[in-house]
C-alpha cells in the first residue's frame, strides 16, 4: 500500500486568475523581502476574489529560521484568515505551510509535523502556493524545510496535511526571475527528479512525474538561461519543476539531498547550488544499485549534453547551466571546509534522504562524497 | 531458528544488532530505550513486549514479557500487530512505510526520532537477518 498525493494544479499562462473563482474571505499573503520590492505580490493581490481582506507578510529571508518564521502568527490570530497563500520561492512556500499548521493547531509543537502525527488541519483555513521560481517543486509537496538557529541544521518537517489544496503555475511570475536563481533553481528540479527514480519507495506514479519532469527541465533550461524571455522555454521549465516536485514528494529525497541540506546549513550555499555540487557525485557513487533506471533517464537528456551515463550527463547540463562545479568554485574556502567536515558528516547522516537513496551509505561513503563534491581534484 | 516473539529470539536479535555495523554507524549518537510491542490479532493470541535499551550504536540490555509492567518505561514505543511483525521480518514491509500506513505506530518525541531514520530502520532490518520461526 502506497499513496500518491498531489494539490490541485492550474497552470499555463493567466492561471493566477484562477485564484478569483475561489470562496475567500480573509487571505495573509506570505511573500519574501525581494519579492516584496517587486509587482508579484501586487499581482496575487490583485487576483483576489472582490471584498475579500488581506494581509501580506513580506519579510521572509532566505532559509528563515523558526523564531523569524512563527514572528506574525499573533498577528495571523487575530486577523483569522480562511487562506493562506503562498507566493515565492522554498522559504516562503515553507514558512506558509508552518504557518498554516501552527495556525490551525496553536497547541502543536513544529516538530509533531511529521508523516506519523495526525495533525486534523483545515478546520478554519486553506493552503495556497503561488511559486516565483522553478525549481523547489514546494508548491506541489508534503515537505517543510526549518533552519534550526544555532545548530547549522536543516530540520526536514513533513506532513501530508501541508501539501498546499492549490498549486498556481502562472509562467508571468517567473519570467522575471534573476540567472542565478533560474539557474540554482532548475539545479534543484534535476536532483528532485533524478532522486524520485531513483528511490528506494520509487513507484509507478513517481515514475512517471520523474521521466516527464527531466524532459522538460534538461530540454528547456539551457535556452531559458540564454533566451529569459522566452514564454514558453519558462513554461516548461516552470511546469517541469513542480513534476519533479510531484515525484519526490510521493517517493522521498536521497543523498543528495541529505548532502545538500547539510552544507547548505553549515554555509549558507544556496540549496539549488548545495545540491549541485552533490548531484554527479551521488549518482555515479548510486549508479552500481538501479544501473537500469538510470540509464533510461540517461536517455531522455538532450543528445548534445547526453553522456556515457547519467552523472556525466548531469556534469555537462550542470556546465552548459554555469553552474559551479565543486565546493571551492562555490566560494567555500577550504580553511572553512575542512574543520566542518566531521559535523557535515554527522548532519547529513540524519537526513531522512539516507534512508530512501538507493544505496546505503555509511559515515565513511558520505565524507567521501562531501571531499568530491568539494573539490574534484582532491584536497 | 528461533520462535518470535520469546526469550530466546530476542538474545538472538541482540546480539545480531551488536554486530551490525550499519546500525552502529547511524546509531552512534542515540541514547534511549525502545519496546517493540507485538499486538495481539488473529494469528498470536496474546500481547507481547521487546524492551531494548540503546546506547551509543550498542544494545546494552533487551527483556522479553508478556507484561508490559514488568518492563522499564522506554523512551519509544514502536507497535503493531503479530501478523503485520511477521510481514516485517519476512522483508514484505518498508519499516518506515509501514509507519507511514498506519500499519506499525511510534510512539515518543518525534522531533529526537526523526533525526534518527536511518538507525531506526537498521533497528527493524536487523529483525530480518534472525533466523525466525513463527
Amino acid at each position: 500500500m502506497w499513496f500518491f498525493r498531489s494539490p490541485e494544479i492550474v497552470f499555463g499562462e493567466d492561471s493566477l486568475s484562477f485564484i478569483s473563482s475561489l470562496d475567500m474571505k480573509k487571505a495573509v499573503i506570505v511573500t519574501d523581502r525581494h519579492l516584496l520590492r517587486t509587482d508579484l505580490p501586487g499581482q496575487v493581490r490583485r487576483a483576489l476574489p472582490q471584498g475579500t481582506e488581506s494581509v501580506v507578510l513580506g519579510d521572509v529571508s532566505e532559509e528563515p529560521p523558526l523564531s523569524e518564521m512563527t514572528s506574525h502568527l499573533e498577528q495571523i490570530r487575530e486577523f483569522s484568515p480562511d487562506w493562506f497563500i503562498a507566493v515565492g520561492g522554498g522559504s516562503a512556500m515553507d514558512t506558509t505551510k508552518i504557518l498554516f499548521a501552527l495556525y490551525e493547531r496553536p497547541d502543536l509543537s513544529v516538530y509533531d509535523i511529521t508523516p506519523l502525527v495526525k495533525l486534523g488541519l483545515r478546520k478554519k483555513s486553506r493552503l495556497l502556493a503561488v511559486p516565483t521560481t522553478s525549481g523547489t517543486g514546494a508548491e506541489c509537496t508534503w515537505a517543510a524545510v526549518l533552519s534550526v538557529e544555532g545548530e547549522g541544521r536543516k530540520h526536514e518537517l513533513a506532513s501530508p496535511e501541508i501539501l498546499p489544496d492549490y498549486a498556481i503555475l502562472d509562467p508571468a511570475l517567473v519570467m522575471s526571475l534573476p540567472p542565478e536563481q533560474t539557474r540554482n533553481t532548475a539545479s534543484d528540479a534535476l536532483a528532485h527528479a533524478v532522486e524520485a527514480y531513483g528511490s528506494a519507495w520509487r513507484n509507478p506514479f513517481s515514475d512517471a512525474f520523474a521521466e516527464k519532469a527531466m524532459e522538460l527541465v534538461s530540454g528547456s533550461i539551457i535556452g531559458v538561461i540564454s533566451e529569459p524571455g522566452n514564454v514558453d522555454l519558462r513554461n516548461r521549465v516552470h511546469i517541469g519543476a513542480s513534476m519533479a516536485g510531484l515525484a519526490f514528494s510521493n517517493s522521498q529525497i536521497g543523498l543528495v539531498h541529505a548532502l545538500g541540506h547539510a552544507l547548505g546549513a553549515r554555509f549558507h550555499t544556496p540549496h539549488g547550488k548545495a545540491v549541485a555540487l552533490f548531484l554527479p557525485h551521488v549518482v555515479e557513487f548510486n549508479y552500481a544499485s538501479c544501473p537500469e533506471r538510470y540509464d533510461r533517464l540517461n536517455r531522455i537528456v538532450p543528445a548534445e549534453y547526453r553522456g556515457a551515463r547519467l552523472s556525466t550527463s548531469l556534469e555537462n547540463i550542470l556546465a552548459a547551466m554555469g553552474q559551479a562545479r565543486c565546493g571551492r568554485e562555490a566560494g567555500i574556502s577550504e580553511n572553512e571546509f575542512l574543520p566542518n567536515l566531521d559535523d557535515l558528516v554527522s548532519k547529513a547522516s540524519e537526513s531522512t534522504g539516507m534512508v530512501t537513496n538507493p544505496k546505503d551509505a555509511s559515515s565513511a561513503d558520505l565524507r567521501s562524497l562531501l571531499i568530491k563534491a568539494y573539490a574534484e581534484g582532491g584536497l | 531458528m528461533v520462535k518470535f516473539p520469546s526469550e530466546e529470539w530476542v538474545k538472538e536479535y541482540m546480539a545480531k544488532l551488536n554486530s551490525n555495523a550499519s546500525y552502529e554507524d547511524a546509531a552512534k549518537g542515540w541514547e534511549g530505550a525502545m519496546t517493540f510491542v507485538v499486538q495481539k490479532d488473529a494469528a498470536f493470541d496474546r500481547d507481547a513486549y521487546i524492551y531494548l535499551d540503546l546506547y551509543h550504536g550498542k544494545c546494552r540490555d533487551a527483556k522479553f514479557s508478556l507484561a508490559e509492567s514488568d518492563l522499564p518505561v522506554p523512551e519509544y514505543k514502536y507497535s503493531g500487530p503479530y501478523s503485520n511483525w511477521r510481514k516485517l521480518i519476512n522483508k514484505e514491509i518498508d519499516p518506515i512505510q509501514g509507519l507511514l500506513t498506519g500499519k506499525f505506530k511510534l510512539q515518543g518525541s518525534m522531533m529526537k526520532v526523526m533525526r534518527f531514520t536511518k538507525a531506526a530502520k537498521e533497528m527493524v532490518n536487523t529483525t530480518t537477518i534472525v533466523q525466525t520461526e513463527f
